[in-house]
């Protein structure tokens, strides 16, 4: 069943993809931020400083799904007991970190002429900052703890524990009087963008996802190498 | 117009250190793992030479991935 898991299957097809990432995304690239800094109106309210959102929304979602997946793997490592779910789940990680790292940059510079204010002890920002913390924890404690079987049981229990904190992120605009304004995409309702505006937020959040995805094959690529060449003599 | 496209009514400084602070640390990541990942298959290509020529093409016989890495690494330099 989970033989298309096996790294030697999945290693076929990682130099592939990569290459075609690396075709299309300065092309995607390009219309993207086209759409983001020309095509696209001036808010009303907010003018131009608008615009940080077609960076800021697409990183925040991405800080928030790569955790959502690695938790989700954490779960299914502890069932499966696959070591390739851990060389996944180590791979997503670093990206989640540094897209929540932004998320939270952009935001504050974003904080500035909205709110007046670089930084504020938001519900929003907080947990998003916590979100931070159980990143570095889960690499941390990946990259020191010793054996490997125990770093990652460590690691997994990190990822399961902070998740938690997901739905915090999510309602803490709800639960809370906070700066932050409420979601404007619903998936189960309806949103209060204009499709001038969501489109190029469409756009920004695919060329994210391409360039997560082109980082995550050199990572898991460099892990199996990793892992090979330990059990090089054995082979 | 070019003018009015950088200052962005007075927000230009925000819009643009926000951009340019997201694709430099992109750019930076993609680096980052590009350099590690040609170091990995430096050192593997590295370990495979050590073996034999016998325990050598046993190896590139059994693992494809260890053929991919060497052909990748050989491409590279």
């Amino acid at each position: 069943m989970f033989d298309v898991l096996n790294p030697s299957k999945i290693f076929t097809w990682i130099e592939k993809l990569i290459k075609f990432i690396n075709s299309i995304f300065f092309i995607l690239l390009l219309v993207a931020l086209t759409f983001a800094l020309i095509v696209s109106p001036p808010d009303y309210l907010q003018g131009d400083s608008v615009r940080i959102m077609y960076i800021h929304v697409p990183s925040s979602w991405i800080g928030l799904a790569s955790f959502t997946c690695i938790a989700l793997i954490s779960v299914l490592i502890f069932i499966f007991k696959m070591k390739n779910l851990i060389l996944i789940a180590k791979s997503i990680a670093p990206i989640g970190l540094v897209f929540t790292c932004l998320s939270i940059i952009t935001g504050s510079i974003w904080g500035k002429p909205t709110w007046g204010t670089w930084w504020a002890w938001d519900a929003r920002i907080v947990s998003m900052v916590v979100l931070g913390i159980f990143y570095i924890l889960f690499i941390l404690s990946n990259k020191f703890i010793e054996p490997e079987s125990k770093a990652t049981k460590i690691s997994c229990i990190i990822a399961i524990f902070g998740f938690i904190n997901i739905p915090i992120i999510k309602y803490s605009v709800e639960w809370w009087n906070t700066l932050h304004q409420p979601a404007s995409i619903k998936i189960d309702g309806t949103s209060s963008i204009h499709s001038s505006m969501l489109m190029p937020l469409v756009f920004m959040l695919l060329v994210f996802l391409l360039y997560c995805a082109l980082i995550f094959l050199m990572k898991y690529k460099t892990e199996i190498i990793r892992i090979k060449k330990k059990n090089l003599k054995r082979i | 117009m070019i003018q009015n496209f950088i200052l962005m009514n007075g927000y230009g400084i925000f819009v643009w250190a926000a951009f340019a602070i997201t694709f430099i640390t992109c750019f930076i990541l993609y680096y980052k793992t590009l350099k590690t990942l040609k170091k990995h298959e430096k050192d593997f290509a590295d370990e495979l030479n050590k073996l034999s020529s016998d325990q050598r093409t046993i190896v590139l016989e059994k693992s494809k991935i260890a053929t991919k890495v060497l052909a990748s690494y050989n491409k590279s330099i």
